[in-house]
């Protein structure tokens, strides 16, 4: 395996290419989240106050229901994507975005590509948005989104997004079929090189036995409703609206309620009641980050 | 512009955009093609023909022989009322530079107006045109679309660019798409992405040819083409053949600007998997067409359509691309089904407990509890054993907690059905899961086996009249739970199983299930299901009618679904008979005088026998009643419907005589009134058959 497509470099590669386009190199955040949209560069950035941004940043994230115990080859509860967001949404993204693989060693005409129908909605962020799943050779390797909601404001001006599924990606270039094979450095393994499972499978089997059986669900009860209390009082005195801690709370939140979820102890009727209070939180919060909190 | 005079000229319009989504594209062409047209005819621009064209980044027009210049044409203002006051009439006269002698005063449909026409010349063509563009753009409406950037205008996808030629001439002009955004009108459009090439048309007659020189078919139908062409000569060497699936291919035709036809194979080892399990992974999440020999067994190949241009080293990368996606598909499909296989019905049974059926409705597992107990009672009317009936009932749903049917909602019922087979259910019991789905709406096949038809119709009984009880029935255009299909279904189900159960026998248990005693919401049901079965039996029938006598009858409640059709078939069938147009005149004559006399309520009417005169009242007295027993003797019995009606064409010669020789409009009111009664007897129990006086002449 070459060094040029280890799941670092093609880390490396997509942030020098978007550093290029002009685009802010950002960390993850610092919360569990289930997209790399909940980071606040993409839900709060969009709604202003400049009309131009434009960020990178890798963001793993978390979707408790999803552990397979490290037994499945495609599946995780943890994995990685590689998000740009920019705002507004270039003429020639779609260009860009092609472009961008070829930076990562997958020249598009080298591949089929498709851009298929995949319209986006996020109900807890109360956003949506058009766009398509990427496919290259019948693999969906990112996702296209053009931003027309969030927080159920409109996204003005429109800002695209793109979403780079790494281990999918990978996955595709290295022709691996098991996401554990994964190479992540491009060493060899007799030198000390490392595999996605030499770093990650101890991980999934833990976590997806804490998903699935050991977390406490009194305790997640109580934490979510602490979050949701949290956020009230950011948001409450007019004088000192604290956005940011308040969306914060948001996204804890909403981790909690995926946790919640896996261990099956929501019911449908419940269910929906929760994702209403986890939207109501993202509203509130994406408003008092445009300062139309109380208007 | 062109130097040499000419009245007409070609023109092509084309909206190249990001990728539109393959269920969009057809009825975009529709449109384009109907909005240009009206444009052009409120214009009084004529023109000869036209072409469309649509994939998923052209959508385009060509338009032949349009005329360069519009005609002369009058154009007319509406002025004041004529006796509106001077002020008014001057106010008109001096924003338009007129004299009162250039108007004319007209009559229209809310009084007399003052008017001003005047002819004006016809513009050129050329010039209209930007306007007539925005307007098109303006005027699409698309599914489902959106902005982009600081655009304003919506799309179903970002909106590029504009190509539009007029006699190979590019139009000067743009179109507004936000505030200060704006599409210029351009003599270019874009190849394939393969060779990413700005395409310049310098003629209107090259634009196809040009586009698939550079690896874009424009036409959809010649892509189609391709596809099933390509895909039988590849296959057809070695005795293979596609399982059709046009809505597939209708999409797929959506998806690629260069149909490249490829075959893949399928790992042998998924090859156990049962056969809807794989060409549905295939099909939703891939959009594979599934190959079959000539015995129509699946086997384990796979047809694609990729977007690209033929190519052997590419072709064998995206090739082994995609078996390695679909590779991951199958397994995923076939570590669920192992899960499955390794569960029991009871297990996902005591998962359906926590599965709402609908709020306050209970939980999937009080459906299945209240489908059994349904069941039960209805299974000797469809020659079904009862233990199956129960048994099907209470298996039916378990599937919908199954991991294969969490992942592939459209495989619901035939999991079910698989499982079954596997725990050594009952054969009947495996197909009816398979089937009580069915029919998915109204021109959908029934499901063939009779434990099937009557899980359908349990089924679907269960949900109407739990949503009806919780006052949930559909209203104007919305019936989110559908509920309309859900009630064709049942009554196509009695109607194919000619089954002998009324209304009221198909309802009341149901309605007891969910403790519901309401007359209200029963009587809603009753008409509900009246409107569907109306609907279904003109529809076979075209005599609307006819229906409507047979199904307006106040028992008609309690008359089994059965005889209903037996008897709108049997009046049919006698409407060509002389004497039953003679009986059916008869009865209009006596419905027309008891209407004339207000006497057309329902109350029933003592008739006074001492107060007969002559010997046709007493004839007429009897005829009633002994009809009136008939009806109670051979009313619900399938083959008497004739009986009935040959009896009641017996009544002609005795109503004749009772007109001819009696007159019910008699001095004496006491006399008067006991003959009125002695009609209205008659009617009412004649009404009990049909209400004869709807059937048209």
């Amino acid at each position: 395996m070459s060094v040029y497509n280890s799941f670092q470099k093609i880390i490396t590669s997509l942030q020098s290419f978007w550093i290029d386009q002009g685009c802010v190199l950002l960390q993850p955040y610092d919360l569990e989240v289930g997209a790399g949209t909940f980071h606040p560069a993409t839900v709060l950035r969009v709604l202003g106050p400049d009309p131009i941004w434009k960020a990178a940043y890798v963001q793993p994230c978390r979707r408790p229901t999803d552990g397979r115990y490290g037994e499945n080859p495609n599946r995780l509860q943890h994995y990685y994507q590689f998000q740009v967001i920019i705002q507004p949404s270039p003429e020639d993204i779609q260009n860009l975005y092609l472009e961008s693989l070829k930076f990562i060693g997958l020249n598009p005409k080298d591949h089929d590509i498709r851009f298929v129908e995949d319209d986006w909605e996020s109900p807890t962020l109360g956003a949506s948005g058009l766009g398509w799943e990427i496919w290259c050779d019948g693999m969906e390797i990112s996702q296209f989104t053009y931003f027309q909601q969030v927080g159920g404001i409109e996204v003005k001006p429109v800002a695209s997004e793109i979403t780079y599924g790494l281990e999918r990606l990978a996955m595709f270039i290295q022709k691996i079929e098991n996401v554990y094979d994964l190479d992540w450095d491009g060493i060899d393994k007799k030198k000390g090189g490392k595999t996605y499972g030499d770093i990650f499978l101890q991980q999934e089997k833990e976590f997806s036995k804490y998903n699935f059986e050991k977390s406490q669900t009194s305790s997640l009860f109580k934490q979510f409703n602490d979050a949701e209390t949290e956020c009230k009082n950011l948001l409450h005195d007019k004088k000192n609206i604290l956005a940011l801690p308040a969306y914060h709370q948001c996204i804890k939140a909403s981790h909690i309620f995926n946790l919640l979820d896996a261990r099956g102890v929501i019911s449908v009727s419940e269910r929906q009641s929760y994702i209403l209070r986890v939207r109501n939180m993202a509203r509130s919060s994406c408003l008092a980050w445009m300062g139309k909190l109380n208007e | 512009m062109n130097n040499v005079e000419k009245s007409r000229g070609n023109l092509l319009l084309e909206f190249f955009s990001e990728e539109i989504p393959a269920r969009m594209q057809l009825n975009s062409e529709i449109q384009l093609q109907n909005l240009f047209v009206k444009s052009l005819t409120q214009r009084d621009i004529a023109f000869e023909s036209f072409k469309t064209f649509s994939g998923p980044r052209h959508l385009s027009i060509i338009i032949k022989s349009i005329e360069l210049e519009q005609k002369d044409h009058e154009i007319e203002k509406k002025g004041p009322r004529f006796d509106a006051n001077q002020k008014a009439i001057d106010g008109f006269l001096k924003s338009n530079q007129l004299k009162i002698d250039e108007t004319i005063i007209k009559e229209t449909n809310n009084g007399k107006f003052y008017f001003h026409s005047q002819m004006v010349k016809g513009q050129k063509t050329y010039e209209i045109l930007p306007e007539i563009i925005s307007e098109i753009v303006n005027g699409f409406v698309w599914p489902k679309s959106q902005r982009w950037a600081n655009t304003d205008l919506k799309w179903a996808r970002p909106l590029r660019n504009i190509v539009l030629l007029l006699n190979d001439d590019v139009v000067k002009g743009k179109v507004e798409i936000g505030k200060n955004v704006f599409l210029n009108f351009n003599n270019f459009t874009f190849s394939h992405r393969y060779n990413d090439k700005k395409i310049v048309i310098n003629k209107i007659e090259n634009y196809e040819q040009l586009l698939e020189e550079n690896f874009v078919t424009l036409d959809r139908n010649k892509r189609l083409d391709k596809i099933v062409n390509d895909s039988s000569s590849l296959l057809d060497k070695e005795k293979l053949k596609l399982v059709n699936d046009n809505s597939l291919l209708e999409e797929v035709v959506g998806l690629v600007e260069y149909p490249n036809i490829l075959i893949g194979s399928i790992s042998k080892e998924f090859m156990k998997l049962p056969r809807e399990v794989l060409s549905t992974a295939m099909r939703v999440h891939q959009k594979y067409f599934s190959i079959t020999d000539k015995e129509n067994n699946l086997v384990s190949k796979f047809l694609f359509v990729a977007n690209s241009i033929k190519e052997k080293e590419r072709d064998f990368r995206v090739i082994e691309g995609n078996e390695r996606v679909l590779k991951a598909r199958l397994s995923d499909a076939s570590y669920f089904f192992e899960n499955d296989i390794a569960n029991t019905f009871e297990n996902w049974n005591e998962k359906l407990k926590y599965v709402l059926f609908y709020e306050s409705l209970g939980s999937l597992n009080d459906k299945i509890i209240r489908m059994a107990n349904i069941s039960k009672i209805f299974a000797e009317e469809f020659g079904v054993k009862s233990e199956l009936a129960k048994q099907a009932a209470i298996l039916s749903k378990a599937d919908l907690v199954s991991e294969m049917v969490m992942e592939f909602p459209e495989l619901q019922g035939i999991m079910g059905g698989h499982y079954a087979k596997i725990k050594n259910e009952h054969e009947e019991v495996t197909k009816a899961i398979i089937e009580h789905y069915k029919p998915k709406g109204i021109s959908d096949n029934l499901p063939e086996t009779k434990l099937g038809s009557l899980l359908s119709m349990v089924d679907k009984i269960d949900t109407l009249v739990g949503f009806f009880s919780i006052k949930k029935k559909p209203t104007g255009s919305k019936d989110p739970f559908a509920l309309r299909r859900n009630s064709f279904s049942i009554v196509q189900i009695l109607i194919n199983f000619k089954i002998n159960l009324s209304l009221n026998e198909l309802l009341e248990p149901s309605l007891k299930e969910y403790g519901c005693s309401s007359q209200s919401i029963k009587q809603n049901l009753i008409d509900f299901m009246i409107d569907k079965l109306k609907y279904i039996f003109s529809n076979k029938n075209n005599r609307i009618d006819v229906v409507n006598s047979v199904l307006n009858t106040t028992i008609v409640n309690d008359i089994p679904i059965k005889i209903i059709s037996r008897r709108i078939d049997s009046i049919i069938k006698f409407t060509k008979n002389n004497d039953f147009k003679i009986f059916l005149a008869n009865y209009k004559r006596i419905n027309n005088i008891l209407k004339s006399e207000k006497f057309s309520n329902n109350a029933v009417f003592q008739v006074n026998k001492k107060l007969f005169e002559t010997i046709e009242e007493q004839n007429i007295y009897k005829l009633s009643n002994s009809f009136s027993k008939e009806i109670i003797k051979k009313g619900i019995c399938e083959k008497s419907q004739d009986t009935l009606i040959n009896y009641l064409i017996k009544m002609n010669e005795p109503i004749s005589l009772f007109f001819d020789n009696v007159i019910v409009n008699h001095y004496d009111y006491n006399i008067r009134i006991n003959r009125l009664n002695l009609l209205k007897n008659l009617h009412n129990s004649i009404s009990k058959f049909s209400i004869f006086h709807l059937i048209e002449d």
